[in-house]
C-alpha cells in the first residue's frame, strides 16, 4: 500500500518535472535569437495601418535607410507632419461632431491615447503649441530587430545592393505590433551572402563579401 | 671614471629593449600559486557551465532606441559629420577635423589643408578629445571651494571689482601665450577699465630668451617663424623641434618635406643636432653629439666665431670656453652651414639670452633671416616672457595687486617657488582661475569660473601673422561652463556671447586684411568651413640686424667637480602637464625612455655604473639651495655623462584620480598609491637667472637611497631575442631595421639591403600552397622609416579610433599594455653615443599569417582582402596565436578593463566593439574605415579611391610617415612604395608575405 503510495506519488513527479522540462525545451532557444520577439511598445504605433492601409513609405519615417548605417527611427517632429492635424480616428472625430450637433455645442478636441503620449513627449498643450510648463520626454521604443554588438549591420549597403526592407523585415505592412519575422542569425544572413540575392527590382543578383571582417570588428 | 666595460650595442638593430631589465614573465595568470585542487576547479566549471547556459539561453537584454523630438536638419543619426577646428591642446593652435558620431566628438585628427600643421596631429591634439569627456571637469563655478551660480559670481566678482575700481587698485591678467587674438583684445578691453591693469603672459616651457633676443636684434620681441622646408643644413642646440619644443607638428611636417628621397638627386637635408640628453630630435638627427650643457653656448659661439670669419665680420671679444670636441668638428659643420647660405638653418632652445643672441647672428651671417626664419611674418605661439612674470611676483610679494586673473597656466605648480605664489594669492583681494577644473592654481583662488573645453567653444587663434584660426563648437558644453571672454564681458558690464565677440572682432581686424572677400558674411562662413584663414599681414619687425646687440666673450658656466648639471625636460606625451591627467597620454611610451606613468632620473650609463645604480634605484636629487626630491634611476644611454635629466610636468594633484585605475585582483598594484601622484614634481627645481627661467642646475648630487621603484618600460617586452650562448652564430640578433647612407643611396638605391629579405624574383621556394588569391583588393601599409621620427602621434590616434583600454602602470609592467600600435626603438654604436631608430610595429597583415594556423577555433582567419581578421565573438583565448606570431603584435585582454566612467564612455567609437576578457585582439587595419569607405562608394555607385581610405595612424601622423593603400591597384601610392627598392619586409627570411612593407632609413652621414 505504502509502496504504491509512493510509486504513484513519484509517477505524478516525474510527469511533472518532464512537463516542466519538455516546456523549457520548446523554449530553449540559442543565444541571442529573437525570433518571434514582438515587444510592446511606449506608442501602440501599427505599421498595418501605416505602412498597409495609408500606404507609406518605409523612407518617410525610417530616413536613414540609403544613406546611414541606421535606418533610424523617426523623431517624433516627423509624426507631426499629419498629426499635428489628425488626433484620432476618423470614426471618433466624426462621432463628437454628431454628438456636438445632436447637443448643439461646440465640437471638442478628440485626442486619442496614443497621441496623446505623442502630444506629452513634445510637450504640447491643448492647442498644439509648446507648454514651457511641461519638459520635452524622448520616446523610448524598444528595438526589435537588434543586432549583438559585436555585429556591425549597414543598412547602406544592404540598400545600395537592392535588398528589399521586407527580406529581412518580414510583412512589416500586415504587423500591428512589429515582430521579429526572421531569425537574424548569422546563418540566416550568410545564406544570402554566400549564395546571392535576387534583386526585385533589376533581378540581378547580388553577392556579399563572406570575411568575417565584412560583419566582425 | 668606473671599471665597467662599456657596452657596444652592435650594428645590428635586432634586440628590442638591448642591455635593459628584463621583464617580468609574461603572462603569470591570476590564478597561479593559489593552490587550487582539481575537485575544487571542477566543481566550479561545473556550476559556472551550468549558469552559463542558463544565462546563455536567455532572451536577449532589451534595448531601447531614443529618437530625437524634432530632428536638427542634415543630421542623419549614425553618420559621422567633421567639423574643422583648431586645436586647443596647446598654443601651437594646429588645425583640426572634429569626427562627430550622434551629436558628440568621438575623434580629432589633423586638418590636411591648414598651413602650419598640413595634416599631421600630436599625440597631445589625438588625446584631447579625451579630455572632453572628463568627469572631473568643473560643471558649475567655485567659490571658497564650493559650487556656487555663475549670478553669484558675477556679483561677487563685480562688486570686488567695483571696489579695485574706485580705490585704483592693480588688477593682473595671468596667462599662458594667449592664441586667441579676440581673447587678447578682449583681456586688454577688461583691463582698461581700470587704473592699473596689466595682461602678464608666461609659458610653463619658456622661450623667453629667443623673443627676447630678437628684440636686442631685430628690435621687435618675436619669435621667428621656422621653415624647416627649406633648410639644407639644420643645426639643432637643445631644441627639441620634432618633440616637444613650441610647434613640433608644424616642425614635423617641414622637416619631413625637406627629407625626401623620392627625387633625383634626393633632397635630403643634413641635421646636427647638439644636446645633452636623448631628445626624440636628437634620436633622428644625422649626426648628434652629447654635449654638457653648459658647452652648448660655447658649441654656439664657436660657430658664431667661425661664420664671422668666413663673413669677415668681427666678433668683439675672446673666443669662450674650451670646446667639448676636437676644432674640426664644428670647422666642417661651419663650412657645411656657409655652402648652404640662405639654405640653412640653426635652431636654439637655450633660456641663455647670450646664447640666443649668437644664434640670431649666427642665421644673420649665413643669410637665413627672410629665408627659411621669417621675422617679418613670425610666429605667435611663444609670447611669454619672464621678466614680465617676474615683475608679477614681485608685485604680489609686496602685496601691490588687487585682483588676479589665472587662465590657461598653473603658476603654483609650473613655478619653482609655487607655495610662495600660493601664500601670495590668498593675501590679494580676488583671485579668479578660469581652469576647468581644481588645479594647484585653483585651489588657492577665491573664484574657479570655468572655461568650456575647446571642442565646446567658440574660440579663434593666431598662431603666425595672418594665420588665423578659428575653433567651433562640435557639442553644446556638457557642464554649465561659460567662455572666458564672456566672464570677462559680464565683469566689465557688456554680457555678450562668445560668438558675437569673436565675430564682431574678426570684421573689425581680421576681414580687412583678406584681400578680395566680396562680404564679411561669406569671408565667415568659409572660416568656419576650413577652421582658418590666410591673409596678408603687414611686416611687424625690419629685419634689420643689430651687430652692436651681440656682446662680446661667452663663459661658459664651471661644472663643479663630481657633481651633476640637472636637465628639467618635457616629455613628449606629458609636456609641460596641462594634460597629466589624460591616461592616454600617461600610458603613451615615451618615444626614447619607453617608459610609461612615470617622471624619472635619467642617467647615463657610465654615470650610473660608477655610481652603483641599476634601473628602478632610488635617488635624491640634491640641488645647491637645499631643494631635493626622489626619483627612480633609469638609464639613458646616449645622454652626456654629466647629466642628470628629469621630466616636468609629474606630480600633479589631478593625477590622484588614478588610483583606482586599471583591474583590481589579487596581485595586482594600484598605479597610484592612495593619495599619491603619478611622479614627482621638478618644477622647485627650476632657477631664475638673468630674467628668464632656466631648465638647467649646475652643482647637483644624486645620492642613491637604497630604495626600489619599479618602473614600467615597453620596449623588452614580448622580446624574442635568443641569449648569445645559446645561438648559432651569426643568428644571434636579426636585422629587423635595415638602414644605409646617403652617398651609398646615391650609387645604389637598394643598398643596405640583405639578400634574405630582398630575395631575386623567382628564387623563392613556398611550402604553402598560392591559396590566398586576392581578386579585388590587397590592402597593404607601407612605412617609411626615413619619415619616422618616432613622435607616438599614431599610438594615441589608434588607441582614440580603436577603443584601446587603459590600463595602467602595474598592467604595463607585466607586459600587458594593450595598445595595438607600438614604436619600437632600436640602439645600434656605442652606448655613449648609439644612433637610434624608430620603428612603428604593428600586425603585418601576413598572407602566409602563423597565427592564423595555430587558432583552435578559427577565430583568426584571412579575408579575401588581405587582412589577418581577429573574430572576438569567436575567441576563447587560448593565446596560441599570439605566442605564434613573430611580430608580438597581438594584446589579449586579461581583464573587463574598467569601463565605469559613463561620461568618459562617450569618446567610444561606435562602429568598434569593445572586447572583453579573455579575447584576443589586434590592429585590424582599420577595417571599420575600410568598410565605411568601400559602403559609401557603392551607395554613390563607384569603386573606392586612392585617398578614400586612411587608417587612424595614417591619418596623424605629421611626417606623412604611414601610407595604406590598396597593393592591387598599380596606380596607388601604396603599390609605387611597395616596389620602390628601399623597401624591405621584417624578418622576410620566414616567408610571411606581410602587408606591411618598411622602405629603409637613409642617413645623411658619410
Amino acid at each position: 500500500m505504502v509502496s504504491r503510495v509512493v510509486t504513484v506519488v513519484l509517477a505524478v513527479g516525474l510527469f511533472f518535472s518532464l512537463l516542466i522540462l519538455a516546456v523549457g525545451l520548446a523554449d530553449l532557444r540559442i543565444p541571442d535569437d529573437q525570433q518571434g520577439y514582438e515587444p510592446a511598445q511606449p506608442i501602440a504605433f501599427s505599421h498595418r495601418l501605416h505602412a498597409g492601409e495609408l500606404d507609406i513609405g518605409c523612407l518617410f519615417c525610417h530616413a536613414g535607410d540609403e544613406k546611414s548605417r541606421y535606418a533610424g527611427f523617426p523623431a517624433a517632429s516627423t509624426c507631426m507632419y499629419c498629426h499635428a492635424d489628425v488626433s484620432a480616428t476618423f470614426g471618433a472625430v466624426r462621432a463628437e461632431a454628431e454628438a456636438a450637433e445632436a447637443e448643439g455645442r461646440a465640437v471638442r478636441r478628440i485626442v486619442s491615447t496614443e497621441l496623446e503620449t505623442l502630444y506629452e513627449a513634445l510637450a504640447l498643450d491643448e492647442n498644439m503649441e509648446r507648454d514651457p510648463a511641461k519638459t520635452l520626454t524622448p520616446i523610448a521604443w524598444v528595438k526589435v530587430h537588434d543586432l549583438p554588438d559585436y555585429t556591425y549591420f549597414d543598412h547602406r549597403a544592404h540598400a545600395s545592393a537592392g535588398v528589399t526592407c521586407a527580406a529581412c523585415h518580414g510583412p512589416i505592412e500586415t504587423m500591428e505590433r512589429v515582430r521579429q519575422e526572421e531569425s537574424l542569425s548569422m546563418g540566416w544572413c550568410v545564406n544570402c551572402h554566400r549564395d546571392g540575392y535576387q534583386a526585385e527590382e533589376n533581378g540581378k543578383s547580388a553577392y556579399a563579401s563572406v570575411d568575417c571582417a565584412t560583419c566582425h570588428f | 671614471m668606473s671599471e665597467r666595460k662599456p657596452k657596444d650595442y652592435g650594428k645590428t638593430r635586432g634586440v628590442r629593449g638591448a642591455g635593459e631589465v628584463p621583464a617580468e614573465p609574461e603572462g603569470a595568470s591570476p590564478e597561479e600559486g593559489r593552490g587550487v585542487s582539481r575537485r575544487e576547479f571542477l566543481a566550479a566549471a561545473g556550476f559556472t557551465l551550468a549558469g552559463a547556459v542558463v544565462a546563455g539561453c536567455a532572451r536577449a537584454p532589451v534595448e531601447k532606441a531614443i529618437p530625437y523630438l524634432v530632428q536638427p536638419e542634415h543630421i542623419v543619426p549614425g553618420r559621422a559629420y567633421h567639423y574643422a577646428s583648431t586645436c586647443g591642446g596647446c598654443a601651437s593652435s594646429c588645425g583640426v577635423v572634429v569626427k562627430n558620431r550622434d551629436g558628440r566628438p568621438i575623434k580629432v585628427e589633423g586638418n590636411a589643408e591648414h598651413p602650419l600643421s598640413r595634416g599631421g596631429l600630436c599625440a597631445v591634439g589625438q588625446a584631447t578629445v579625451l579630455g572632453l569627456y572628463d568627469s572631473h571637469r568643473l560643471a558649475s563655478p567655485l567659490a571658497g571651494g564650493r559650487e556656487t551660480t555663475w549670478a553669484a559670481v558675477d556679483r561677487a566678482v563685480g562688486e570686488r571689482l567695483a571696489a579695485i575700481r574706485a580705490e585704483g587698485g592693480a588688477v593682473r591678467f595671468l596667462s599662458g601665450t594667449e592664441a586667441s587674438p579676440t581673447a587678447r583684445a578682449e583681456i586688454e578691453r577688461f583691463l582698461a577699465g581700470f587704473a592699473s591693469g596689466r595682461h602678464v603672459e608666461y609659458d610653463t616651457l619658456s622661450s623667453a630668451a629667443i623673443l627676447d633676443a630678437h628684440e636686442r636684434t631685430h628690435g621687435a620681441r618675436l619669435l621667428p617663424r621656422y621653415h624647416l622646408d627649406r633648410s639644407e643644413v639644420i643645426v639643432g642646440v637643445d631644441a627639441d623641434f620634432l618633440g616637444t619644443w613650441i610647434s613640433p607638428v608644424e616642425y614635423t611636417a617641414g622637416y619631413r618635406a625637406g627629407r625626401t628621397l623620392e627625387g633625383r638627386p634626393p633632397r635630403l637635408s643634413y641635421h646636427v643636432q647638439f644636446e645633452s640628453r636623448m631628445s626624440l630630435t636628437g634620436s633622428n638627427a644625422d649626426v648628434r653629439y652629447a654635449v654638457r650643457p653648459g658647452d652648448l653656448g660655447v658649441v654656439m659661439d664657436g660657430l658664431a666665431r667661425r661664420l664671422a670669419a668666413r663673413a669677415g665680420v668681427v666678433v668683439p671679444g675672446e673666443g669662450g670656453g674650451a670646446e667639448p670636441f676636437p676644432a674640426e668638428t664644428l670647422d666642417r659643420l661651419a663650412e657645411r652651414l656657409w655652402r648652404a647660405r640662405g639654405r640653412s638653418l640653426v635652431l636654439c632652445g637655450s633660456q641663455e639670452i647670450q646664447t640666443q643672441l649668437r644664434c640670431n647672428f649666427v642665421n644673420h651671417l649665413l643669410g637665413n633671416y627672410g629665408a627659411t626664419l621669417e621675422v617679418a611674418r613670425p610666429s605667435f605661439q611663444r609670447r611669454g616672457s619672464d621678466r614680465a612674470l617676474e615683475e608679477l611676483q614681485r608685485e604680489l610679494n609686496r602685496g601691490e595687486v588687487a585682483a588676479l586673473f589665472v587662465r590657461d597656466v598653473d603658476p603654483v605648480y609650473d613655478l619653482p617657488d609655487g607655495e610662495t605664489w600660493a601664500r601670495a594669492m590668498k593675501e590679494v583681494a580676488l583671485t579668479v582661475s578660469f581652469a576647468a577644473s581644481v588645479d594647484e592654481t585653483a585651489s588657492v583662488s577665491a573664484y574657479v569660473c570655468p572655461d568650456h573645453h575647446y571642442l565646446e567653444a567658440w574660440r579663434d587663434a593666431e598662431p603666425a601673422a595672418g594665420v588665423f584660426g578659428l575653433t567651433q563648437p562640435a557639442l553644446s558644453p556638457l557642464g554649465g561652463t561659460r567662455a572666458m571672454i564672456e566672464s570677462l564681458a559680464v565683469w566689465r558690464g557688456e554680457a555678450k556671447a562668445a560668438y558675437d565677440l569673436i565675430r564682431e572682432h574678426w570684421e573689425a581686424r581680421v576681414y580687412p586684411l583678406a584681400v578680395p572677400e566680396r562680404t564679411f558674411r561669406t569671408f565667415w562662413e568659409r572660416a568656419v568651413h576650413d577652421g582658418y584663414v590666410e591673409v596678408a599681414t603687414e611686416a611687424v619687425a625690419g629685419g634689420e640686424f643689430d651687430m652692436s646687440a651681440v656682446r662680446p666673450g661667452y663663459e661658459a658656466p664651471a661644472a663643479a667637480e663630481g657633481a651633476f648639471a640637472l636637465v628639467l625636460y618635457p616629455k613628449v606625451a606629458i609636456v609641460d602637464g596641462h594634460h597629466a591627467s589624460n591616461p592616454w597620454l600617461q600610458e603613451l611610451p615615451d618615444p626614447v625612455t619607453k617608459a610609461v606613468w612615470d617622471n624619472y632620473a635619467c642617467l647615463s650609463p657610465r654615470a650610473a655604473a660608477a655610481q652603483g645604480l641599476a634601473e628602478g634605484d632610488v635617488v635624491r636629487v640634491e640641488a645647491p639651495g637645499g631643494t631635493t626630491a626622489e626619483f627612480p634611476v633609469l638609464v639613458q644611454p646616449g645622454q652626456h655623462d654629466g647629466v642628470v635629466a628629469v621630466a616636468l610636468g609629474y606630480g600633479r594633484r589631478e593625477t590622484r584620480r588614478f588610483a583606482g585605475i586599471g583591474p583590481r585582483w589579487l596581485e595586482g598594484r594600484p598605479t597610484v598609491e592612495e593619495g599619491g601622484v603619478v611622479g614627482t614634481r621638478a618644477a622647485p627645481f627650476l632657477a631664475w637667472e638673468n630674467g628668464t627661467r632656466r631648465y638647467l642646475r649646475e652643482g647637483v648630487k644624486v645620492v642613491k637611497t637604497g630604495k626600489r621603484h619599479d618602473l614600467a618600460i615597453t620596449q623588452g617586452h614580448h622580446s624574442l631575442s635568443v641569449p648569445p650562448e645559446l645561438a648559432t652564430p651569426g643568428a644571434e640578433t636579426r636585422p629587423i631595421v635595415q638602414e644605409t647612407t646617403l652617398p651609398a643611396f646615391v650609387g645604389n638605391p637598394a643598398a643596405g639591403g640583405h639578400p634574405h629579405h630582398n630575395p631575386a624574383p623567382g628564387s623563392r621556394e613556398d611550402l604553402w600552397p598560392d591559396d590566398h588569391k586576392y581578386p579585388g583588393h590587397h590592402w597593404g601599409i607601407v612605412v617609411d622609416l626615413n619619415a619616422c621620427t618616432g613622435c607616438s602621434a599614431c599610438v594615441v590616434s589608434c588607441q582614440a579610433e580603436n577603443n584601446l583600454p587603459v590600463v595602467g602602470k602595474d598592467e604595463v609592467r607585466r607586459s600587458r599594455e594593450m595598445h595595438w600600435l607600438r614604436i619600437d626603438r632600436y640602439y645600434a654604436g656605442p652606448e655613449a653615443a648609439p644612433t637610434v631608430v624608430h620603428q612603428p610595429m604593428f600586425c603585418q597583415h601576413c598572407d602566409y599569417a602563423p597565427c592564423e594556423t595555430v587558432c583552435p577555433v578559427l577565430a583568426t582567419v584571412h579575408s579575401r582582402e588581405g587582412l589577418s581578421e581577429q573574430v572576438y565573438n569567436r575567441c576563447v583565448g587560448t593565446r596560441f596565436c599570439e605566442a605564434n606570431c613573430p611580430y608580438k603584435v597581438r594584446r589579449f585582454n586579461w581583464f573587463h578593463y574598467r569601463r565605469d566612467d559613463e561620461r568618459e564612455n562617450l569618446v567610444l567609437n561606435p562602429d568598434v566593439v569593445v572586447r572583453s576578457r579573455g579575447v584576443m585582439e589586434k590592429c585590424t587595419f582599420c577595417v571599420q574605415r575600410i568598410q565605411e569607405a568601400k559602403i559609401e562608394a557603392k551607395r554613390q555607385g563607384r569603386a573606392p579611391e586612392e585617398g578614400d581610405i586612411r587608417t587612424a595612424c595614417q591619418q596623424s601622423c605629421p611626417a606623412g610617415a604611414i601610407v595604406f593603400g590598396d597593393l592591387n591597384d598599380p596606380r596607388s601610392r601604396v603599390s609605387r612604395l611597395a616596389a620602390d627598392p628601399r623597401r624591405y619586409d621584417v624578418l622576410a627570411e620566414l616567408n610571411l608575405r606581410p602587408s606591411v612593407g618598411y622602405l629603409r632609413l637613409v642617413r645623411n652621414t658619410a
